[in-house]
């Protein structure tokens, strides 16, 4: 097993530098930069020394050197720590990154854990009240929730709130408490406020869990051991919960490799939609507004978080299922 | 003893009339009984109709303003006059508006002065129907100068209704194209790869973890940013779909290959070998013709990802763009709160997102348990 970890480790190193590859890549696609675009409007607003300002952005960024010569700047820095600035900001994405990253987990972590704590439930109990009502219901539910995104879902929340309450909860704080200092009030403002985003978030996951779960449970209960375990006497929580669910567990498992990137990205619409402080239109606008540094960053970020979960899963998958080996 | 030697042949029981089905047989039997698949079906079956004869289906043009209706909310349908009679056609009330001197904003209220029967196959703008055939039928319309908006106008005054129509034109084929070009790659290099093994193997291996080892979303959003903003409608569009099936084709070829290099040593493969076949011989006759019905749910259940993402894309304001028209673009308008709260309509596309993910959902699901139809019972 630790051999097992240690190779898949590095095989790891080449795949990442792959994906940086394809990262830059796809960065370097879009027509032009940000400093040509930049530049041409501080001209368009007729500001004086435009183009010499941007001569010295683009020394300094070294924009007119050829792309692989770029590469391995960029690389060669990024090893090392060195994650450049963001143009847009004029600051250092490391700077940027940390500054929104607990917000974000304070968001996503909380709708992990929720969303895969109902889904489980709804789903196991789905699986063993098949074709009930209740299971007809949560069928229902289930493909409403596959069937619309969370941004969405998200923005019918808003029109809802807005219908009931009158007020209206984009952001993170109600007008007067945006610069206020901490206190139980505003605290309780900014659980208000969260209620829209980790509602659409956990509908959406939940949904996914769920059917899953369901799924799985309902091919494993009619595996023969399940049959062989209730004809020894076994009572039935027991074979639900020790046996069948225990093995139903595997799709989830694999899919939890995703989930350390998708903490990070995986609600960047629906943040974007209610326009929150957080990674995911850190990252969108970057991409829209070709900050290179920034959003190439975050991308083999992500990519470095899945690739590192994916063998975590399988970890995972090893200590659930003794019967699987990697050698 | 003449009449009776004959002996009449006996009915046949359930089983016995079961097993002389073929397996086509079975699998319609089988995707029969899924009555949401059915349901599916039709759904799907009637969305794909009305967007060929969009024109026909749409009271309007996608690009006809009404300047004195702008974001003016759904026009209600009458069934009762004034005087408490039944009424056939339904009729509208026309629309008087007043500007509201303290918000500046308009306001609509319907003139029960005014009334508008609903013509059916009445006959209003010209269009083109399937191609070349030009007509100027619509399904229903009101007479000039009434007006008829069943799902509202948007900022410029478009009837959303007429455009949701059009705009399902993009919204329902990008996907299907998407995962054209997705399968392509991905059933070669997937056959390919399993039916080999090897280094042609290893490599499309790595390549696809590659693929999968960068986030889907991210990815997606970064690639529709490089489809060029100058690029005429149309290549747009294709951007788009291959942006899409670029990012998916991945999972579609390690699918398939796991079906090859399940058959690869059947029998029937081994004997094709034996009796001097050509590779290509065996691959398009023998192994690719058995993976057709899993690669199809493959197909449906990848469809709805792919619509979902032009979705979101759109609506982000990076997948397709003005003067083009699809759900997700006219999502994009309800993206500022302002505008969402005002014109709460403007979300109604999201219910034929809903629709048209949910059926392709239910096929896809229905075609899974079919493609496999003596599993189970």
């Amino acid at each position: 097993m630790l051999e097992y970890i240690f190779r898949r480790l590095l095989i790891s190193i080449p795949l990442l530098f792959v994906i940086a590859i394809i990262g830059f890549i796809t960065m370097e696609l879009p027509q032009g930069d940000y400093v040509t675009r930049y530049i041409a409007q501080l001209e368009a607003s007729g500001q004086s020394g435009a183009r010499e300002r941007g001569a010295e952005l683009r020394r300094v960024y070294r924009l007119d050197d050829p792309a692989y010569a770029r590469f391995v700047t960029w690389i060669s820095r990024f090893v090392r720590g060195d994650f450049g600035d963001s143009f847009y900001y004029q600051k250092p994405v490391k700077t940027l990154i940390s500054q929104r990253l607990p917000l974000t987990l304070a968001l996503t972590i909380p709708c992990f854990l929720i969303s895969w704590a109902i889904g489980i439930s709804l789903g196991i109990f789905s699986a063993t009240h098949q074709y009930s009502l209740a299971d007809n219901v949560l069928t229902v539910v289930a493909f409403l929730g596959l069937g619309l995104p969370a941004f969405l879902v998200a923005l019918v929340l808003i029109v809802a709130t807005w219908q009931i309450t009158g007020d209206v909860y984009t952001g993170l704080f109600s007008a007067q408490y945006a610069n206020a200092p901490w206190s139980l009030v505003k605290v309780a403002d900014l659980a208000k406020h969260l209620v829209i985003p980790v509602g659409a978030v956990v509908f959406s996951g939940m949904a996914w869990v769920m059917r899953v779960m369901r799924g799985n449970l309902l091919d494993e209960l009619r595996v023969n051991y399940v049959q062989a375990t209730r004809a020894k006497g076994v009572p039935e929580r027991v074979v639900i919960w020790k046996h069948a669910v225990r093995n139903a567990f595997h799709p989830l498992v694999m899919a939890l490799g995703g989930v350390l990137a998708w903490l990070l990205s995986g609600t960047a619409i629906v943040e974007q939609v209610i326009g929150l402080p957080t990674l995911g239109p850190l990252f969108i606008q970057a991409t829209m507004e070709q900050d290179v540094y920034l959003s190439g960053t975050i991308l083999i970020l992500l990519s470095s978080l899945l690739v590192f979960g994916n063998l975590l899963a399988d970890i995972g998958l090893a200590l659930l299922d003794p019967r699987i080996r990697y050698d | 003893m003449t009449a009776n030697s004959i002996t009449t042949p006996r009915a046949l029981s359930q089983e016995e009339r079961r097993a002389m089905l073929s397996v086509r047989q079975l699998m319609w039997l089988r995707f029969r009984r899924n009555r949401l698949a059915i349901a599916g079906c039709a759904i799907l079956a009637v969305m794909y109709l009305t967007m060929l004869l969009a024109g026909f289906v749409a009271p309007y043009s996608v690009t006809t303003t009404h300047e004195r209706y702008v974001s003016a909310a759904p026009t209600q349908l009458h069934l009762v006059d004034a005087d408490g009679r039944l009424q056939w056609p339904p009729f509208v009330y026309g629309i008087t508006s007043k500007t509201d001197p303290h918000t500046f904003r308009k306001i609509y209220t319907p003139n029960p002065q005014e009334v508008y029967p609903i013509r059916f196959f009445g006959r209003g703008e010209t269009y083109h129907l399937l191609g070349p055939l030009q007509t100027d039928i619509h399904l229903y319309i009101v007479d000039d100068p009434g007006k008829i908006f069943l799902m509202g106008t948007d900022r410029n005054g478009r009837d959303l209704f007429s455009r949701i129509i059009w705009g399902s034109r993009i919204s329902l084929t990008v996907g299907l194209v998407g995962v054209l070009l997705s399968l392509t790659i991905g059933a070669f290099l997937g056959t390919v790869s399993g039916y080999f093994g090897g280094a042609i193997d290893m490599v499309v291996q790595r390549a696809i973890e590659v693929i999968s080892n960068i986030p889907q979303i991210p990815l997606w959003l970064a690639l529709a940013a490089a489809v060029p903003s100058n690029w005429d409608p149309v290549k747009v569009y294709f951007g788009i779909a291959v942006v899409l099936s670029l990012v998916t084709w991945g999972g579609l070829a390690r699918q398939v290959r796991g079906i090859v290099l399940g058959l690869r040593d059947s029998d029937f493969v081994i004997a094709a070998r034996y009796t001097n076949c050509s590779t290509f011989r065996i691959l398009s006759r023998h192994l690719l013709p058995n993976t057709f019905s899993h690669v199809l749910v493959i197909a449906t259940l990848a469809i709805p990802g792919m619509i979902l993402g032009e979705t979101a894309l759109s609506f982000l304001g990076l997948g397709i763009r003005p003067p083009l028209t699809s759900w997700g673009v006219l999502l994009n308008e309800a993206q500022q709160v302002r505008v969402l709260l005002q014109q709460p309509w403007s979300l109604i596309p999201a219910l034929f997102v809903l629709a048209t993910v949910v059926s392709f959902n239910f096929v896809g699901d229905g075609l899974r348990d079919a493609a496999d139809p003596f599993s189970g019972e």
